[in-house]
């Protein structure tokens, strides 16, 4: 079943266009990654299904229910999490407050319901125990990764958005990561991944779409991409 | 010395007025990025709004602060509504120079309204005070000091222990994130201003039996609040408390040591002093810009 | 040849001026010599030039100022004391009460080096309520609450200015004077370097001007202004008392400014001239009419923030004139060659943010006239790199040398001047100014050989705009452009000043297809023309068509360094953009 559908997205951010006309789906249950370079658009789809974005045009849906125009708070409220770039964990709050604030979409949700979720989230992270009453911003980068994507999850979300995860990471902290990402998948949360790394990007995900300046290069399944040469040219240019 | 501890009560008495303002101001900073040259009015609006139900309606002392606190916290959303939501995208400059109107534009309304004779408020207590020790311990200073104390507590458990504190400081650590996960943010600013609309208010009640309510009570107080928060640190919380209990000791101290009738100038003198060789304050970060 | 429109710059506004004092001396004649209509005209002239001075400091600078009244004080009390106290003739009087206003200025020009915004709002409201309790206080020096009673006309070599329509036209022929100088001001080179700090501090800290002197003189320029008005406002009322002189007056100055438009000093003057009138037509409203003043401040800024008269201005906006021919940019008609001489070179460059390492330890060697490219994935340390270089943050550790001397810890305009120019990646360009000032600024650093001479600097500003192609749009505002081109206008602003090296932080950053095309193309004009460049972009594509030399950077860290073919062959840095290929991985062992 189709989860999140986007159709000739296009958005005005900072500069021109940045989007031009994307088509894009996710369906239940799947990783899907998008790929590109820098200034490729990539984050900006991620910011403009989440609300962020304030000129947008075209259509996002998510099970047919269209997203645009409504603020961040209403679009999380309708299940969709997303963990922005560069993570951006409260620094003045405790990775456990962090934590429980990721389940702020869920109204009606009472304290001891979260409480208990929360503790749920370190039987799913065990290496944040030791870390639970430590201030945001004494993590270290692979530390702020897992604290954010618990953050995410808190949400329940049907459609959780990640935002280039492996930013800044070592190879060994990113390996980690990503075997996160595939175990949540195997949970049940659908995946839209962001990623510069594409190699760890592929190695997850279902399907994936690259990006150029805005507009879809190619897009299939990881096996077609990896060996596809307009994917390595849109990272390094020319024809490897 | 025993002078000396007179004036450190007296000092801390006067400072936990300025701490109040001055916890008021770094909230409106840290939530919303608003350096609300106002918040002098509010004082001033809160022992008006006494003035109305205690002596005009003969209302209990304790009903009328009741009341008068609230009607601050619903008046903070108004002002928070023609103020500060019109400008929040127009950089930080329109926006002081709005509040600075804003402040003028209140003080006169209540000239207008009352006149320019100082209107008088009883203290709490009958009783003038108690004495401990060597110290003579003013009722009414007591009162500010307890009632400060007890504010900043109830404050902190608010903040570290509920979900709503944790929400605010969310909010104004990080607004995109907090609007990320679904926290309501433009009510979290609402209730920031509400709140500290209600603690300016509050400390205008506290202060007014000894400065008598005048228009002009609160604008001075204010600036020195405002210097308070930069001595202590600029949007920082304890240093908005503890620069507000500095400066009143200071000052209490300057006036009697060296000179009375510059006494508001200790304040001021300060200020630029920690402007110019520490502008960041003593729990403050650097200033600086990324470019 | 220039056209005369250069040319005439010299005596820009002096007909006008000159018309207008011919006018005043007429219409005074007209005035009585005491009473009512009197009095308001020779408030709103004396207020005038105060409000005159926040133009300057807050309109052109863009710094807040709320002590202007003190500094109005400062000339009132000088004039007043001297003359009543000391029996000093009015003029000298005059003199040394502005003199103190403006080292005061200046001192608190001082404290805005670190500081803005708030900061500063509360230095000026501490240095006034100071300056307040002082007249209040120092009896013995001052009178007091008192004030100064029988303050005395100008008078000098004999000429008594005693009577109320001689009086009156010696405050308005210094108005208009002062008109004329600060209306000149604002497109001198002095104004515009206010301007640039005003839209946008990092940019012209870049471009050569000193920050620091800018401001400070912009608030000495703004206090003399405000002394000279409270000097003739103390002659003209012959009692001054310290209320006179107080915070809420320094607000009523500034409400005056921003409703008339804090721009522009006649609108200015109109922001006076209406709120000296309207509370005398409003009689009844005489009580409310400061809470009038506190609503009207809000409302302007809602609305209004250009002020009445800059908004009555931007309606009737002409189209302007298409711009002059020039000769070409003289510095690019020489063709260089690319040579091994280094330009500028970085060693072991670090820079620590707390505990995290954005630069670990960077070389690199820029040549002249080689285009030297430097890649890396998102977060590698790019752009703090070119932050460092251009002295935007202080390194951790590593040294930066420029044509030889060392410029590790520089301030960014001095680097500026020794030919190190640069483009943002997020556009700075100078918003209140059309195209050409934002040109001319950089063309007008000090240092350029052209400096000192006007209109050769316009004709460098054009030259520019001419090579990147933009020369017919040189009047319009440059907000009004595309993005892409007001790039452009960046690249223009770092060609004028004759660098020796320009830093491109991104610039095919926001663009386009079309316009990454076109930018293309221009950066293989200056490379053709031996410009030694550094740039920074992700598009590989216009950086293989363009580098000399490439230099990769990962993890704060350089990973690679040579030729563009060797470099994006390497499967280091194939790695590092796309992820370690399967066959490489390692084991899978948790941390």
């Amino acid at each position: 079943m189709k989860l999140l559908e986007l159709q000739g997205l296009t958005a005005r951010y900072g500069a021109g266009d940045v989007l031009k006309g994307l088509d894009l789906t996710v369906d239940e249950g799947e990783i899907v990654t998008l790929l590109g370079s820098n200034g490729a658009g990539k984050s900006t789809t991620l910011r403009a299904i989440s609300g962020l974005v304030p000129n947008v045009s075209g259509d996002i849906r998510l099970a047919g229910q269209s997203l645009i125009g409504m603020k961040p708070e209403a679009i999380v409220r309708l299940g969709i999490a997303h963990v922005p770039e560069g993570r951006r964990i409260f620094p003045g709050l405790t990775v456990r407050e962090n934590i429980l604030l990721g389940g702020s979409n869920r109204r009606g949700a009472r304290r001891g319901v979260l409480e208990s979720d929360t503790d749920g989230m370190f039987e799913v992270f065990p290496d944040l125990k030791r870390l639970e009453h430590a201030l945001g911003w004494t993590l270290s980068g692979g530390q702020l990764q897992m604290v954010a994507v618990a953050r995410g999850l808190m949400a329940q979300p049907r459609l959780l958005l990640l935002d280039e995860p492996s930013l800044g990471l070592a190879p060994l902290i990113v390996q980690q990561v990503f075997r996160v990402v595939a175990d949540i998948r195997a949970r049940g949360t659908t995946v839209l991944l962001v990623e510069q790394n594409a190699h760890m990007a592929l190695s997850v995900a279902d399907r994936g779409y690259v990006l150029e300046t805005g507009r879809l290069l190619v897009s299939g399944k990881p096996d077609d991409l990896w060996s596809n040469p307009q994917v390595r040219a849109a990272y390094l240019g020319g024809a490897h | 010395m025993d002078i000396a501890l007179q004036l450190l009560f007296t000092g801390l008495g006067i400072g936990s007025i300025y701490a109040l303002v001055a916890l008021g101001f770094v909230l409106l900073i840290r939530a919303a990025s608003v350096v609300n040259f106002a918040q002098g009015e509010f004082s001033m609006l809160g022992a008006y709004l006494m003035v109305i139900f205690f002596t005009g309606f003969g209302l209990s002392y304790f009903l009328a602060m009741i009341l008068s606190v609230v009607l601050m916290a619903a008046f903070g959303v108004i002002f928070a509504g023609v103020v500060y939501w019109p400008l929040r995208h127009r950089g930080q400059l329109p926006v002081i120079i709005s509040t600075i109107g804003a402040s003028i534009l209140l003080a006169n309304l209540v000239l207008v309204l009352y006149g320019p004779s100082p209107q008088v408020l009883p203290g709490v207590f009958d009783a003038p005070g108690i004495q401990v020790g060597p110290v003579f311990m003013d009722s009414q200073y007591l009162t500010i000091i307890v009632s400060a104390a007890v504010l900043v507590g109830l404050q902190y458990l608010v903040f570290e222990k509920t979900l709503l504190g944790k929400k605010l400081q969310a909010t104004s650590q990080d607004k995109e994130m907090a609007s990320l996960l679904g926290i309501p943010v433009a009510t979290m600013v609402l209730i920031t201003f509400a709140y500290s609309s209600a603690l300016g208010g509050l400390a205008g009640i506290l202060v007014a039996p000894i400065l008598f309510v005048s228009v002009g009570m609160g604008a001075l107080i204010a600036l020195k609040a405002f210097a308070a928060n930069i001595i202590g640190g600029f949007g920082s919380i304890p240093g908005a408390i503890l620069g507000g209990l500095a400066l009143g000791v200071v000052e209490t101290f300057g006036a009697s040591y060296i000179s009375v009738p510059y006494k508001d100038a200790f304040a001021f003198l300060t200020l630029l002093i920690f402007l110019m060789l520490r502008p960041q304050g003593l729990f403050g970060e650097r200033i600086a810009e990324k470019a | 040849m220039t056209a005369t429109p250069l040319s005439a710059r010299r005596w820009r506004g002096v007909p006008v001026a000159l018309a207008a004092l011919v006018a005043c001396v007429v219409a005074v004649q007209f005035v009585p010599a005491q009473g009512y209509y009197l009095n308001i005209l020779m408030q709103a002239a004396t207020y005038g030039i105060a409000v005159i001075g926040i133009v300057v400091v807050l309109g052109y600078c863009g710094q807040i100022t709320l002590a202007q009244a003190a500094f109005f004080g400062i000339g009132a009390y000088g004039v007043a004391l001297g003359t009543v106290d000391f029996g000093l003739n009015f003029f000298v009087a005059l003199a040394i009460g502005v003199l103190l206003s403006g080292l005061l200025g200046l001192l608190l020009g001082v404290a805005s080096l670190r500081l803005g915004g708030h900061y500063l709002a509360m230095v000026t409201i501490s240095f006034q309520q100071i300056l307040t309790l002082v007249l209040t206080n120092w009896i013995s020096l001052t009178h007091g609450p008192d004030g100064v009673p029988g303050v005395p006309r100008a008078a000098i070599f004999g000429i008594s200015f005693a009577g109320g329509e001689a009086y009156l036209g010696l405050c308005l022929v210094v108005l208009v004077l002062i008109t004329l100088y600060s209306w000149r001001l604002k497109s001198s080179r002095l104004g515009r370097a206010m301007q640039a700090v005003r839209d946008n501090e990092l940019a012209a800290s870049t471009s050569g001007i000193d920050i620091f002197r800018t401001k400070v003189l912009a608030f000495g320029i703004s206090a003399i202004l405000g002394g000279i008005g409270g000097g003739l406002f103390a002659g003209g009322f012959s009692y001054i008392s310290p209320d006179q002189f107080s915070f809420p007056e320094s607000i009523v100055l500034l409400t005056m400014a921003l409703l008339g438009g804090v721009q522009s000093p006649i609108g200015a003057l109109f922001g006076t001239t209406l709120l000296i009138i309207l509370p005398e037509w409003l009689r009844f409203l005489r009580q409310v009419y400061l809470a009038v003043y506190g609503a009207a401040v809000i409302l302007i800024m809602v609305f209004l923030p250009d002020g009445i008269w800059g908004w009555a201005t931007q309606r009737l906006r002409r189209t302007p004139p298409a711009p002059p021919e020039v000769a070409p940019l003289p510095l690019l008609s020489v063709k260089g060659e690319a040579t091994d001489e280094p330009v500028l070179e970085i060693r072991g460059l670090a820079k620590h943010f707390g505990g995290l390492r954005a630069l670990d330890g960077v070389d690199l060697t820029v040549r002249r006239g080689t285009v030297h490219a430097l890649i890396g994935p998102n977060g590698s340390g790019k752009s703090t790199f070119i932050n460092v270089v251009t002295g935007l943050y202080r390194p951790t550790a590593g040294r930066v040398s420029f044509l030889g001397q060392d410029i590790t810890y520089a301030a960014p305009y001095v680097r500026n001047r020794l030919g190190l120019a640069r483009t943002f990646q997020n556009i700075r360009v100078f918003r209140g100014m059309t195209v050409l000032d934002n040109v001319v600024v950089g063309a007008e650093r000090p240092g350029n050989d052209i400096a000192e001479d006007p209109e050769a600097v316009t004709e460098r500003a054009l030259a520019a705009l001419e090579f990147v192609g933009l020369r017919g749009d040189a009047y319009r505002m440059v907000g009004t452009l595309s993005y892409g081109h007001q790039r452009y206008v960046e690249i223009a602003r770092a060609l004028a000043s004759s660098p020796a090296c320009v830093l491109l932080d991104e610039p095919a950053a926001g663009l386009n297809m079309t316009e990454k095309q076109e930018l293309g193309v221009l950066l293989r004009r200056l490379k053709g023309h031996g410009l030694t460049i550094l740039v920074i972009d992700h598009d590989m594509n216009l950086v293989e068509q363009v580098a000399d030399h490439i230099t990769v950077l990962n993890f704060g860290r350089r990973i690679a360094d040579g030729d563009p073919r060797s470099v994006l062959d390497s499967p280091d840095v194939i790695a590092a953009y796309l992820g370690q290929p399967q066959e490489k991985q390692g084991s899978h062992e948790a941390a």
